[in-house]
């Protein structure tokens, strides 16, 4: 099997240990590094998107794919920063101020790598300050704000206001998900966009920002 | 016909005189008394003063000492991060079980006397002095996902389902072993119906749900029932894929969350199952309108058919539109409920 179909087979079945393999491989024989993320492991991560839309993935399917992914691409981001080839865009991610929860945002930030983006992750029980100080910092195209809990969907808010006061709303798009969220409220909220599940947080964040520079 | 005894002879197939109306209730009900959510949630005497004000305030038939995920594994040593105004989480970076091989240290503490849980079981005492034969009084437990979950981490045991089914499988036998303890003392406090919340469920797949995680619900289920207790299962999120196992799992009473159709479930489950929801408690309950509320429970009625009783799909949460819960109290005030069989609306 050529090694581009193979990592794609080792990303999409979640083997982490064949997907390192497989990479190493492809690397050794002098396959351009940016061809295993676009023709292998972000197709393959299209796929896993599309399974998990349809209820044939659940979540821990997803997060061995993701793993696997990430893996490879240790192997291949030290290339890459060496031929200055370009991601998708920059993406702030986190889960807001007061809310601890953090997979719905993990699966996003998975979903957004997988997709060619890259991605600063700042974890949970993120303030607005920490927003803003990562989108400006790394140039971000898109803040991406996760919360689980109806009592912290007020944080989004106050996250948009915070990059609105600092300036820099008007180069950053703002997409906003989670389990209690809404078209609506990210209306009210003046965000960019919702999605209400990872799949649907990429093809936002494709066409809100796709094809912009790496982060800073 | 009081509360207790309408939920009841809808469960023991006997007639009624209206729907049953049991929504859960927790910062809303802390709101309703004025009281910050975190003393809600840590002193049993304010939780049921905000239990009972709003049960009668919106002439609910049950009161419940649910109020957070994380009693259970406070008392087990897991960290917990209290909030003055929101519910307690379990911080997920220190989690209790970081390394797998911590299990086997692990012991159940005695319900009675660690802090976290005697504070509910004082609640249902407290409930059952106040209440006791007028509303139905709810104990509440974490299902073995939930509790393994919070122990463990959520990410970390997605991750082992996988790598390694041998640890969850035995992870959610203790969770288990400790909801049993737990459950017997809420019972023997006065709790005549206990809640499990099996959120993280939701999230494995039919398969290793089936695999893992079922065979412990259903010994939770089956345990809770030895002890003269009926079981509400509450598992947030999407459980279409689960729906034929939930079926087979024996709960008295089957909370569904609001994207799960309730005709599925019905299809799924047969008609003598109880289902309860499942209007979703933000878009619809929190942001629409009377008008919408009525029309949802109309469809969630008719979908379910008998066997019904009235209730959002998770939490109605704060800020509710009072409006919007008192046109749920009219839906079930106006409708007859049927202790017959669900099938024909």
């Amino acid at each position: 099997m050529a090694v581009l179909e193979e990592l794609r087979e080792a990303v999409l079945t979640g083997d982490k240990d064949r997907a390192v393999e497989v990479t190493r491989l492809g690397l050794e024989t002098s396959i351009d590094p940016q061809a295993l993320i676009d023709d292998a492991m972000i197709p393959a991560m299209d796929e896993v998107g599309r399974r998990f839309e349809e209820e044939e993935y659940f979540v821990p399917e997803l997060l061995l794919s993701a793993r696997a992914m990430k893996a490879a691409l240790e192997l291949i981001r030290p290339l890459l920063a060496d031929t200055g080839a370009s991601s998708r865009g920059c993406i702030v991610i986190g889960t807001v101020k007061g809310d601890l929860h953090d997979i719905g945002k993990n699966l996003v930030s998975a979903m957004f790598e997988g997709a060619g983006f890259e991605v600063v992750d700042l974890g949970s029980d993120v303030s607005p300050e920490a927003f803003v100080a990562a989108a400006r910092e790394k140039s971000a195209d898109l803040v991406g704000l996760s919360a689980l809990l109806t009592v912290t969907m007020p944080s989004m808010k106050s996250t948009i206001e915070a990059l609105e006061a600092a300036g820099l709303r008007d180069r950053v798009k703002v997409l906003v998900g989670g389990a209690p969220l809404s078209t609506d409220y990210a209306v009210e909220i003046k965000a960019d966009a919702y999605a209400p599940n990872a799949t649907a947080a990429v093809r936002a964040a494709q066409e809100l920002v796709g094809g912009r520079a790496p982060c800073r | 016909m009081k509360g207790r005894t309408r939920v009841l002879s809808l469960l023991d197939g006997r007639p009624l005189d209206r729907l049953p109306l049991m929504p859960i209730t927790m910062m809303f009900a802390a709101d309703q008394i004025g009281v910050p959510y975190g003393r809600y949630a840590t002193d049993h005497r304010v939780l049921v003063r905000g239990q009972i004000e709003t049960a009668r305030r919106f002439d609910f038939d049950h009161v419940s000492a649910i109020s957070d995920p994380c009693r259970e594994a406070a008392d087990l040593g897991a960290a917990i991060e209290y909030y003055p105004d929101q519910p307690p989480a379990v911080v997920e970076s220190k989690a209790l079980l970081g390394e797998a091989r911590q299990l086997a240290r692990l012991e159940c503490p005695d319900p009675t006397s660690a802090p976290r849980m005697a504070d509910r079981i004082a609640a249902l005492s407290l409930l059952r002095q106040e209440v006791g034969g007028d509303l139905l009084i709810e104990g509440w437990v974490e299902g073995p996902c939930a509790l393994a979950a919070n122990l463990r981490g959520i990410n970390a045991l997605m991750l082992d389902v996988v790598d390694e089914p041998g640890f969850v499988r035995d992870l959610c036998a203790f969770c288990v072993e400790l909801a049993l303890l737990f459950a017997r003392a809420q019972v023997e406090a006065g709790a005549d119906l206990i809640g499990i919340g099996d959120a993280a469920a939701s999230l494995v797949g039919p398969a290793r749900y089936e695999e893992l995680v079922f065979p412990e619900e259903q010994r939770l289920i089956e345990g809770i029932h030895a002890l003269g207790a009926r079981t509400r299962l509450h598992i947030c999120g999407r459980t279409r894929r689960l729906l034929r196992q939930l079926a087979r799992l024996g709960t008295d009473i089957l909370d569904l969350d609001w994207m799960v159709p309730i005709e599925e479930a019905r299809a799924a489950c047969g008609p003598e199952q109880v289902l309860l929801g499942n209007i979703d408690p933000v878009a619809l309950l929190r942001g629409g309108t009377p008008a919408g509320v009525r029309e949802g429970l109309g469809d969630c009625h008719a979908a379910a058919g008998g066997r019904y009783i009235v209730g959002a799909g998770c939490e109605v949460v704060r800020d509710t539109p009072l409006p919007n819960l008192l046109a749920m109290v009219e839906y079930a005030r106006a409708h007859g409920g049927r202790a017959g069989p669900g099938s024909h609306p």
